[in-house]
């Protein structure tokens, strides 16, 4: 068996395409930006080595810190809320009882489907100060809570990570259908007669057996977390000021606005290395052993 | 299964499709001259035409990126490129649409040597481009252009170096004030001539709730024209000293600016969610009487015009008290740099290139003057003037002669500067950010340099 | 079984407001694309259209490039979708199934992919495309959009094989079948849900994508829809109901994709418990 599955043709033939076009088109570019950031350097012109010195000014610069602030509220609220919701949707709609399960699994991946331009500008006119939805649903209701909610230098970062938790929900939920679907039936029958109830059964059963699908969900949503732009770019611009930057954000700025190319790449490089380690805590929490059913 | 079936036969012949699909590509290189000619027609609408018959006269085809997204900047350049035809049959342009992202595709253009024959670029692109060769020195091109030129607009023309690097069209824009006068009237408010006679202005129409100021923060540049309006009181040369690094935000002139700026935000002075609100939120707000007054440069003029009429004006900029007022009420924030139409220094035919940017960049000015009513543009225009100046126009023009004028953010000569004032007098319009983030955040951007 | 449905009334209900809440952007949408500016921003923002403005979809179809849009975004999406799922299905079998030395550093290798912010390796990669010259073709696309969701689609297919049971292989080992027919007959099979998600997001990435787009292409007659819909805006800055019929004909060709590989997604129920 051993000798079946280390066929070294095999095993080349298999991962060579995905490897090669991998190095040369992503890959490289990544090694240039940690290259790039040891030169103060405007994108075009002659670069001067500097070492390390942009790394050394990344630690002195406070929008560096709140970049950093920002990316880890944003990571951690999206993993959250889009982990939590996914599975409890995903045990839901797996449970051939359920009314509209299909309405509902079809209805859910819609906000994924729509273009990110789309979703953000529904939420721009959502959360707006004067005629928005959101403050005349708490008038309704009869509480004065009237926010603006993206303009507000504390509540900004945290309307901007709901509306892309709300926005990707479905990515984890169809990761995790997919994952529950993939378990055969008979384990979930035979823990429910031993008179486990569904929810236990479903603890004691399904999540575990979606160790590596939920690994990957994390991943997914702290790694996109950590990376977010788009969200700030079309709803904020990084503002008021800077409230609303994340590392992705403040690379953007300084290689484009500012014309820092290299000190942008060190934010950049920085990032990479923080993704990878959060990506390697991430594997070392959850068991990797594979599942023996 | 068979549906599985169905969608690997599907794949199958979709995958048939992308080799037919490559192989195009390889036609298309051989093609792409067509290829672009179509694009260009199309994207210059009507006014590419015959590209068939015209070798005999050696016809050359030029590429430019320029702005074409509204009607501001569509306007102008279909007007020049129809000039340009008559003028110069034989050249062609290709239009590349400029994107809005700080120059991003520019840069990247530059990197990958795909930089367009002519384009337009700012201060910030011509001190890069400069650097690194990627932007050709009109120096010995610019004879007939200069004499074109206003006398009060050769700082648009020339850079600090001494050289000439674009063709500008724009002149000395400045950034303005306005206000509705029939909301004043009506609601007993006097034209604020002082910090504490705005303030009793700001109170008083939030009060009846109007808007005292639309302003539209989501953009910065404006956010600093305010900032730069205040502290052009106390200092005429406003922000482009702290720009030069010749003072710092923490300076009296400068602290007390944002000071004041803060003071009059907490009472209200912006519409909600102000760092939130675009162009046509803001300006919606004044055009319909729901605010008092606005921000934008002249070029809100022909707009505001249009919306309110006679009860258009605009104000000087409150001081301290009313001496200050009196002798600063001339400088206006904002102003020209060099900036305009700029040649890849790696054209074929650079004396034809710059011809044609020069030539479109006179266009452009002349479009302005004669169809927009804008009198402030780089060069001289002979042309009839086909609408004639709105009357706030005819104002601001008896004020040109003797106005003093700053820098708008785009004008900015320090990139770490600019990027550091623009996000922190977009902070100030918050009102949760105090005057000592102001001056730390902007000093820390100076001192760096 | 009548039992269950009535047990989780009110789990029942919530779940339905959920969905709700998903579908309401579509509708949204929709509604925006049939009303004029002053019901879009001022009067009725979030409601049902007064009036139906078909013309908006008229205008937007035919003032631009649509049609010409809309191949190119099909072209690129298609081709990537066969082609980096092809490669990451390999790929992933190898480190996830098979025995060698580097397996795992393999894999945190291909993870890199997952967090690189594309602006930053902008510059170099479109050196890159210049270099292969590829520019001013659909590869120029194509190239970049494989291997961006290389990474993506590896991961996701490792997590599935990860929960094979190995005793699927052993079998198959036994009964004398090649690796290779080990992986296309029994292996495939029974990924098939996590391959029918795949196939919708990698098309969703390739078909919404937007910076690389942006940066690489400058001719009109490769443009995706992203990029004729960043056009349309300026165009239609006094149109924004033509800028919603955009935005729905741009979205329309996803919504139907999900619609049909989400029930592929369904139908795996019946391979799960036929594996065993």
């Amino acid at each position: 068996m051993r000798k079946y599955l280390g066929n070294k043709t095999a095993i080349l033939l298999f991962i060579l395409p995905a490897l090669l076009l991998y190095t040369v088109v992503v890959f490289y570019p990544v090694v240039q930006v940690f290259y790039r950031s040891l030169f103060d350097w405007d994108g075009l012109s002659e670069a001067k080595f500097i070492a390390l010195d942009n790394y050394k000014r990344l630690f002195h610069d406070h929008v560096f810190f709140t970049s950093l602030y920002n990316s880890a509220v944003f990571a951690v609220i999206i993993a959250i809320v889009q982990i939590t919701i996914g599975t409890l949707l995903a045990f839901a709609v797996s449970e051939a009882a359920m009314r509209g399960r299909k309405f509902v699994r079809i209805t859910v991946f819609i906000p994924v489907v729509l273009s990110i331009t789309v979703v953000c500008q529904l939420w721009l006119a959502m959360y707006n100060g004067e005629y928005g939805l959101i403050n005349k649903l708490f008038e309704a209701v009869g509480l004065s809570y009237r926010q603006d909610w993206l303009t507000d230098r504390h509540t900004a970062i945290f309307a901007l990570a709901a509306v892309n938790a709300w926005q990707y929900m479905g990515y984890h939920f169809a990761l995790l259908l997919a994952g529950v679907k993939s378990i055969p039936e008979s384990y979930m029958e035979a823990a429910r007669i031993d008179g486990a109830s569904k929810m236990k059964a479903h603890l004691r059963i399904t999540m575990p057996m979606l160790a590596e699908t939920y690994k990957f969900c994390l991943i997914l949503a702290f790694t996109g977390g950590l990376n977010a732009f788009a969200n700030m770019y079309i709803m904020t611009s990084g503002g008021p000021g800077t409230t609303t930057y994340t590392l992705t954000y403040m690379m953007f700025r300084s290689a484009f606005r500012v014309g820092e190319f290299g000190y942008g790449s060190a934010s950049a490089a920085f990032l990479v290395i923080e993704c990878l380690i959060v990506t390697l805590i991430i594997n070392k929490l959850i068991a990797r052993d594979p599942i023996v059913y | 299964m068979r549906k599985w079936t169905l969608a690997l036969i599907s794949a199958t012949m979709v995958m048939g499709l992308a080799a037919c699909g490559s192989s195009n590509d390889n036609k298309e290189q051989n093609s792409a001259n067509t290829g672009n000619q179509a694009a260009g027609n199309n994207a210059a609408a009507a006014n590419a035409g015959d590209s068939t018959n015209s070798s005999s006269t050696e016809s050359v085809k030029l590429r430019i990126y320029a702005q074409y997204a509204d009607e501001d900047t569509k306007g102008p350049y279909d007007y020049a490129v129809a000039e340009l035809k008559k003028a110069m049959p034989n050249v062609e342009l290709e239009l590349d649409v400029q994107a809005q992202d700080d120059g991003q595709k520019l840069k990247t253009y530059a990197a990958t040597g795909n930089l367009p024959d002519i384009f337009q670029a700012g201060l910030d692109i011509i001190s890069t481009f400069k650097k690194s060769g990627n932007i050709l020195e009109l120096d010995k091109y610019a004879d007939d252009f200069k004499a074109k030129i206003q006398p009060s607009a050769m700082n648009t023309l020339v850079t600090d170096d001494g050289h000439i690097y674009a063709f500008p069209y724009a002149g000395n824009e400045v950034a303005m004030l306005f206000y509705n006068k029939e909301l004043f009237a009506a609601n007993n408010v006097k034209v604020p001539t002082t910090y504490d006679e705005m303030m009793a202005a700001v109170n008083a129409f939030n009060a009846k709730g109007i808007t005292p100021l639309a302003l539209f923060a989501k953009e910065k540049w404006p956010t600093v024209a305010l900032y730069d309006m205040f502290a052009s009181r106390n200092d005429p040369a406003g922000i482009t000293k702290l720009d030069k690094g010749e003072a710092k935000a923490s300076d009296p002139e400068y602290k007390t600016a944002a000071e004041e700026i803060v003071k009059l935000v907490k009472a209200g002075m912006l519409p909600k969610g102000a760092t939130n609100l675009n162009y046509d939120q803001a300006a919606a707000l004044f055009h319909e009487g729901k605010a008092a007054m606005f921000l934008n440069g002249q070029w809100e003029i022909d707009a505001s015009t249009k919306a309110l009429g006679e009860k258009l004006g605009y104000m000087y900029v409150p001081a301290a008290d009313a001496a200050a007022y009196e002798s600063s009420k001339l400088t206006f924030s904002g102003g020209g740099g060099p900036g305009g139409y700029a040649v890849n220094p790696q054209t074929k035919d650079p004396e034809l290139a710059a011809k044609v940017a020069a030539f479109i960049s006179l266009k452009y000015a002349e479009f302005k003057f004669t169809q927009r009513g804008t009198p402030m543009v780089a060069t001289k225009v002979d042309a009839p003037v086909v609408n004639k100046f709105p009357p706030v126009m005819e104002q601001l023009s008896k004020d040109i002669p003797s106005m003093k004028t700053t820098a708008f953010s785009w004008g900015l000569s320090n990139p770490k500067f600019k990027a550091a004032i623009e996000d922190a007098a977009q902070s100030l319009m918050t009102g949760g950010y105090s005057p000592d983030d102001f001056v730390s955040d902007v000093d820390a951007a100076i001192s760096s340099k | 079984m009548k039992t269950l449905r009535m047990k989780y009334p009110i789990s029942n209900i919530l779940i339905w407001l959920y969905a709700l809440l998903s579908v309401y952007p579509l509708f949204w949408m929709i509604a925006y694309s049939l009303k004029n500016n002053d019901e879009i921003f001022v009067t009725n923002p979030f409601g049902f259209p007064t009036h139906f403005r078909f013309d908006n979809y008229k205008t937007a179809w035919t003032s631009f490039n649509v049609p010409q849009y809309f191949t190119n975004s099909v072209i690129v999406s298609v081709v990537t979708v066969i082609f980096s799922l092809t490669f990451a299905v390999l790929f992933a079998y190898a480190v996830a199934r098979m025995k060698w030395r580097l397996s795992g550093a393999a894999r945190i290798y291909m993870t890199i992919g997952m967090f690189v912010p594309v602006q930053v390796i902008m510059i170099p990669l479109a050196i890159l495309m210049r270099d292969f010259h590829l520019a001013n073709s659909y590869l120029t696309l194509i190239v970049p959009y494989i291997a961006f969701n290389l990474s993506f689609a590896t991961l996701v297919f490792y997590g599935f094989f990860r929960s094979v049971p190995v005793d699927l292989e052993e079998a198959a080992c036994i009964d004398g079948a090649s690796i290779y027919r080990t992986f296309f007959s029994v292996m495939l099979p029974i990924i098939r849900p996590s391959i029918a998600t795949m196939i919708i997001f990698v098309f969703l990435a390739a078909w919404n994508e937007f910076p690389i787009a942006m940066m690489l292409i400058s001719k009109e007659s490769l443009k995706t829809l992203p990029l004729g819909l960043l056009f349309f805006q300026g165009q239609f800055t006094t149109d924004w109901g033509a800028m919603g019929a955009a935005m729905t004909i741009a979205s329309l060709p996803t919504l139907l994709l999900y619609m049909l590989f989400s029930e592929q997604v369904e139908n795996a129920l019946t391979v799960g418990s036929a594996v065993k």
